[in-house]
This record gives structure tokens, sequence and C-alpha cells, in this order.
């Protein structure tokens, strides 16, 4: 980083761009995360709309899986983690003491980096969220959920001969499309989205985000990814971490051919040319 | 310049390669080594223990009559049941021999079938009472010393090895006479000897004739025992392992707790016999010699063991396999039982088996709460007198008889036999709940 840059760091005391959205699904508002005594996010107040795609992108270690891992109380199992703010899911705080983060990952769901299919066939991986939560009535019921899932995730035509197959005997990219499609088949309102497809081929990239653009009719989802061209392709929105701080957000096509601040700009012409 | 780096790596390419061969060979040589020691103590405990899977007979007509029973044909079962059942077969032997008459001599020709024939025998009249009056022909178990020679077959016409002979690797070693080997070989002789699967060393308790002497009693016990310590420890163990790695928070006391399970596993057992003894036997008044309170006493010995590799095995499984399961929305607990545990069950059922094992072998804490009684009756439940195997081993080990030395190494078979199947098990049950992912 340019001591310039540098400078545009120290001076940045608010998010540039519109962080609200008309319509929300979810609010972040000043949110601060600490790891024990360090602090991975500053002050992060952003808005996710109802059937929009946002995108994070940033540089590593600069707080994208902290923030997105908020948004469904995945950091309640760091002990040392801790935070501070508020975040609203339809007007309603995530942090109060009446939410269960069980029901609440029910409604916000999560797809990882690395796909992580169970140890089970790949019927029990989709049927798994369903069973928990008792979504199904019956054996019948159950079947279309998982069907109509593998279908959602485009996958169901190359496993509906195997359902009984261990869901880990899948290439990788069927793994993680198997994993969205265990995750929307608990009918979640949100997804949330880490670096999805960051382990996979480029064909597998291409069937994922056409996908994630499939399942906006339906989702709000949250997506961290480090491919700026992936970010282009499948979000409407775009938010930029900068060392714990979100630099800007804005539409897509602004932030990616007219960046307001300064370290937008770096980041993605740097990685451009 | 290249032709330099591939000259220098030519060279050291060599010395490279002896290396490999020097610590090849070392590992080979350890193998060998070890596997050669293996195949010396096994041959030798099979050597000297498969005798005890054998044991001789004798073949004698016994008559069962008022006569030499001492009691009338219409008498009570009871009554019946306590006959004279040595006389019979001393009357049989007698007839056999006719020209032994003097006392001594008699006394002798007793002494080569086995004192337990004459409950064999009562069990043989109790079985069908229509037996009474007649004269059977019936196989005997013979003594320890006529047995030692029969089973392996000796020449019984040479002469015994003492004093003046001593010198002679020939001879006999026996504690019989001549008259009594006389005997014996005109039992040979006539087909009246035959030697067969010894069925009395798996149904018979302990003996002080080492020819009865079975290890059904230290077998049962070692079984009932071990049933208690894998029903206390295999639990606790297992929900210990999971509280600790799953749910307990990271603090000091945490630690401690971590720090003394582990100084746990290293307390020598008999530590945990006089436990043991103060605790549940003087303070709780729990039955001495008793398979219940050596289960306790070895689960306390087999907990930390088993929460060890226990914990070992839960943290092995990946933890990506637990955020999946919590994005879903599943409970703690659902984590735990529905997709750790059963990834972890194999590594936990090895700690177990290991546990167990441990414990199949310990004899010195049980020692401390009197499982080193002599015990003939076959323990019926957990709370009965009983003895375990190494015990009985270090038991028959001591008795001064011959006979005893080839069930002492008998008993350590039956101990590896049993420690395999348990072996075996935890095998198949690793395969059962092995699953890939
Ligand atoms: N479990 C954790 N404990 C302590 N620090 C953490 C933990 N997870 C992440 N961090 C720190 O928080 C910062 C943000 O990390 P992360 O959110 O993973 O970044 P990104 O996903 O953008 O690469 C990093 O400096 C990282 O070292
Ligand atoms: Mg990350």
């Amino acid at each position: 980083m340019s001591s310039a840059a540098e400078k545009a760091f120290e001076e940045l005391k608010e998010t540039v761009g519109r962080v609200t959205v008309d319509n929300p699904k979810m609010q972040a508002k000043n949110v601060d995360v600490f790891y024990g005594d360090k602090q991975a996010i500053f002050d992060v107040t952003c808005d996710i709309g109802k059937n929009e795609v946002i995108a994070m992108i940033g540089p590593s270690g600069c707080g994208k899986s902290t923030f997105l891992r908020c948004m469904n109380r995945m950091n309640d199992t760091i002990p040392s983690c801790r935070v501070g703010g508020d975040i609203l899911l339809e007007g309603d705080s995530l942090y109060s003491s009446s939410v269960d983060p069980v029901m609440l990952r029910a409604r916000v769901g999560m797809v990882f980096q690395k796909p992580n299919p169970f140890a089970k066939s790949i019927y029990d991986n989709v049927a798994y969220g369903p069973r928990i939560h008792g979504l199904a009535n019956n054996r019948a019921e159950l079947d279309d959920i998982v069907e109509s899932s593998l279908q959602r995730a485009g996958l169901f035509d190359e496993v509906k001969d195997r359902l009984n197959a261990p869901g880990t005997s899948l290439s990788g990219g069927q793994q993680q499309r198997l994993c969205i499609a265990r995750t929307i088949a608990v009918n979640p309102e949100v997804i949330l989205m880490d670096e999805p497809c960051s382990a996979l081929d480029p064909i597998a990239t291409a069937r994922i985000e056409e996908l994630i653009d499939e399942l906006r009719e339906n989702y709000a989802i949250a997506i961290v990814t480090h491919s700026m061209q992936q970010a282009a392709r499948v979000s409407q929105r775009t938010a930029y971490f900068h060392l714990g701080k979100l630099v800007e957000v804005g539409e897509t096509k602004t932030i990616f051919t007219n960046p307001t601040h300064e370290l937008t700009e770096n980041y993605i012409t740097g990685r451009f040319g | 310049m290249s032709n330099n780096t591939t000259e220098k790596v030519r060279a050291s390419l060599q010395k490279r390669y002896f290396k490999e061969k020097v610590f090849r060979s070392i590992g080979v040589v350890a193998i060998v080594a070890s596997l050669s020691f293996l195949v010396v103590l096994l041959g030798s405990i099979i050597y000297k223990g498969y005798p005890a899977f054998k044991a001789s007979y004798i073949q004698l007509d016994v008559t069962l009559t008022e006569e030499t029973l001492d009691v009338s044909a219409d008498a009570e079962d009871s009554e019946l049941r306590r006959a004279n059942y040595l006389g019979a077969i001393r009357t049989a032997l007698r007839e056999r021999f006719p020209e032994v008459t003097k006392r001594g001599d008699k006394r002798n020709l007793y002494r080569l079938i086995s004192s337990g024939a004459e409950y064999a025998l009562s069990d043989f009249m109790m079985e069908d009472r229509s037996r009474f009056g007649q004269t059977h022909s019936l196989w005997l178990l013979a003594d320890d010393e006529a047995d030692a020679l029969l089973k392996r077959n000796k020449d019984l016409t040479k002469p015994i090895r003492t004093g003046e002979n001593a010198k002679n690797k020939d001879a006999l070693i026996t504690r019989l006479n001549t008259d009594q080997l006389g005997w014996l070989q005109s039992f040979k002789e006539a087909g009246e000897t035959d030697v067969r699967l010894a069925s009395t060393f798996f149904t018979n308790g302990d003996s002080r004739e080492a020819e009865q002497a079975g290890i059904r009693a230290a077998l049962i016990g070692s079984a009932y025992t071990l049933l208690i310590t894998f029903v206390l420890s295999f639990p606790i163990a297992v929900a210990a392992a999971i509280y600790l790695e799953e749910f307990a928070p990271q603090n000091k006391f945490t630690d401690i707790v971590e720090v003394n399970i582990n100084n746990l596993a290293a307390v020598p057992s008999i530590v945990f016999g006089l436990l043991g003894l103060a605790v549940f036997i003087n303070y709780l008044q729990l039955p001495r010699s008793a398979p219940v309170v050596g289960g306790i006493v070895l689960s306390l010995m087999t907990l930390p063991t088993i929460i060890i590799s226990s914990r070992a095995a839960l943290k092995a499984v990946p933890p990506s396999i637990r955020e999946a399961a919590r994005g879903l929305g599943a409970s703690p607990v659902q984590v735990v039982t529905h997709h750790v545990l059963p990834l972890a069950m194999p590594g936990i059922l090895t700690g177990t088996i290991i546990g167990l094992a441990q414990a199949l072998g310990e004899t010195a804490p049980l020692l401390m709460i009197g499982m080193v009684a002599f015990i003939v009756d076959i323990p019926n439940s957990v709370t009965d007198p009983a003895t375990v195997l190494p015990v009985q081993v270090f038991l028959w080990a001591d008795a001064p008889e011959r006979a005893f030395t080839e069930r002492t190494s008998g008993a350590i078979l039956v101990l590896l036999a049993f420690l395999v199947v348990m072996n075996l098990t935890a095998v198949l049950l690793r395969k059962k709940f092995e699953r890939r992912w």
C-alpha cells in the first residue's frame, strides 16, 4: 500500500456510497467484531436487500468471512469472539436474548468455502436439515423436498440414479452443489456464501454462478469472493472491505467501472491490470 | 556449470543411496528381531501348553452293586449320590490286578486313577438309575503323573531317572514307581488307555488335583469383570471425552481436569487395588473377591485410556463437518450425536479395546481386592467369588506339581485367545462403523 493510500485509509471515517437499500432483508448496524483484544471489524453498517446478491470483496484477512459469519451467528462458537453493534433480520435483532441461534440458522443458511458434505448418502445430506427441523410430515414429502432441492441446485440429473451413494463420492463441484442443495432444502430466507467457488474448476464455477443467479428470485444472497469477475457476473451490489473497515458499497457496475474511493480503485485496478 | 552440478549430484547420490540402504536394513533387522522374539515366546508357550488341552483316560470294568457301593437299590437319590463310588473304583482296580495284595501296593495302584473319577462315576450313576446292579466298562480320568506319561506317549518300560541313572537322558522323569509303571504298561498293552481332548480343562474350576483343574471359573470371572469394566468405563469415558472436547469452556478448571486425567493414566495399577480395598470393600461393604469390585477397580484404570483416545478421535473429525451441521441449524447435541460421534466411533472403539485388553491382563489390583482366592465353583453372577485368567496363571505358576506347568501355559493360551477374539470384535465393529468422507 502506498503512503497516500495509507493516509486515505487513516482518514476513512464513513463508508463511501449508499449502505442502505429500500427494502432490506438484513441490516448490519455499526458492527464491531473482536477476537480477544484484536478488533477484526470496525463499525460496519450495510444492508442486504431482498432478492439481491451482494458481493463482498477485499484483500485476504480484511474480515469478509468474519462479517459474513456474524449474520447467522456462526461466530458464537468461537469463544474469544465478541460482536458489538446490531444486526437485524426483517427488523428483528439477531443478538437479542429471545433469538435462538439454532432457529436463526434455519432462516439464514450458509455455504462454506470448502465443500463439506456429511459422511452420509446424497439423499441423507439433503434430507438432514428438513429432518431435524421437522419440515416433512412423511417420507413422500421428504422425497419431494430432496428432489426439488437437488433440482434447483442443478444436481438432480447427475445423481438421481445414486441417491444412496455417499456424498463424498461426488466431484468437488458436485459436492459444492450438494451443499447448496442441502442449504436450500431448509428453505432459508437468506443464503450466505463464503468463497463457494474457490476450490472449483472454471466449469463447475460457471454452473454455480448460474445457480446463484437463479436463486436470487427467492432468496437474499451475500457472497464473499476473491474473483472480481465473479462479483461482476453474479452480484447487483458490491461491498469493498479493507483491514476490517467497509470502504465502499455501491452498484456493482459503478464499483467496477467508476469507484469513488482511492482504496477501492487501487484494489480493482491492481487486479485487472 | 551445469556439468559441475551433475557431477556433484552424482557423487552425493551414492552417499544418499548408501544411507537409505543402511536405514532400511536397520528397519528390517528390527522387524526380524521382534518377530523372532514373538515366535520363540509363542512357540514355547504353545509347546508347553498344548498338553493341557489333552487328558488321559483308563478303562475299567466297574461294578455298581449294593456290595461295592454300600447302598441299597431303593435308596433315595441324595443317598445314592453320596454312595461309596471310590470303593467301587478301588474294587475294580483290585479285580483288574488280583496279584496286588500288600496294603502299600494297593494304595499305589489306586493312585493311577484321578480322585475326581468318583464324582464322574456318581454323575454316571445318577444319569440313569437302572445302571445299578450291573458292571459297566468305563473310561476314568487318569491321575496327573500317569496322565503326563500317557499323553506324551512315553515308553513305560524304560528305567526311571533317579539316583544311580541320574545322568541317563533316556530315562523317564516321573514320581511313579516301577510297579505303577508296570500296571500302566499293562493297561496300555490291553488298549485300555486313551488320550482325548480335555473337556474338563474348559468345564472345571480350579482344583488341588492338577488333572481336574480347569479354567472355566477364571474365564467366566474374567468375562464378568470385563463386562462390568466395559459397562462402567465406556459410557463414562465417552461422555467425559465429548464434554471436554465439544462443550467444555477452555479455562483453568478444564486444564486441571485434563492434566489429572493424563496423570491418572500413569498411576501404578496396584494403587487402584488399594483404593478398591479401602473404599469399595472396607467402606462400602461390597463383596470381597467379586467381579463387581474387580470391574469397578479396573474401570478406574481404564477410564483415562478411553478418555484420552476418544478425545483424540473426536479431535480428528474435521471441523468443517461441525460447521456444516451447525450452519443448517443443528443444535450442539445434534451436531455431536448425528455427525461427530459416528465419525469418531472407530477411534473410540479402538481405544476402548486397548483399555479393556489392558484390564484383561491386569493382576496386581485384583490381588488387593481378594480375587486371588482358590475358586472351585463357577461364578454365577458378578457378586460371586471369582478369579480371573491372569490371576489363575499366577496361582498355577506357583503350584509345585509338574502338571500345573502345562496348565499355566494352557491358561496363557486361553488368555491370548480371549484377547484375539476381543481384537477381532473390535476390527469387525470398526469395519461396520467406518465411513468414507
Ligand atoms: N478464530 C479466529 N480467532 C482469532 N482471529 C481470527 C479468527 N478468525 C479470523 N481472525 C482474524 O480476523 C481477521 C479477519 O479474518 P477473516 O474474516 O477470515 O478474513 P477474510 O475472510 O477476509 O480473509 C484476520 O486478521 C484474522 O487473522
Ligand atoms: Mg475468508
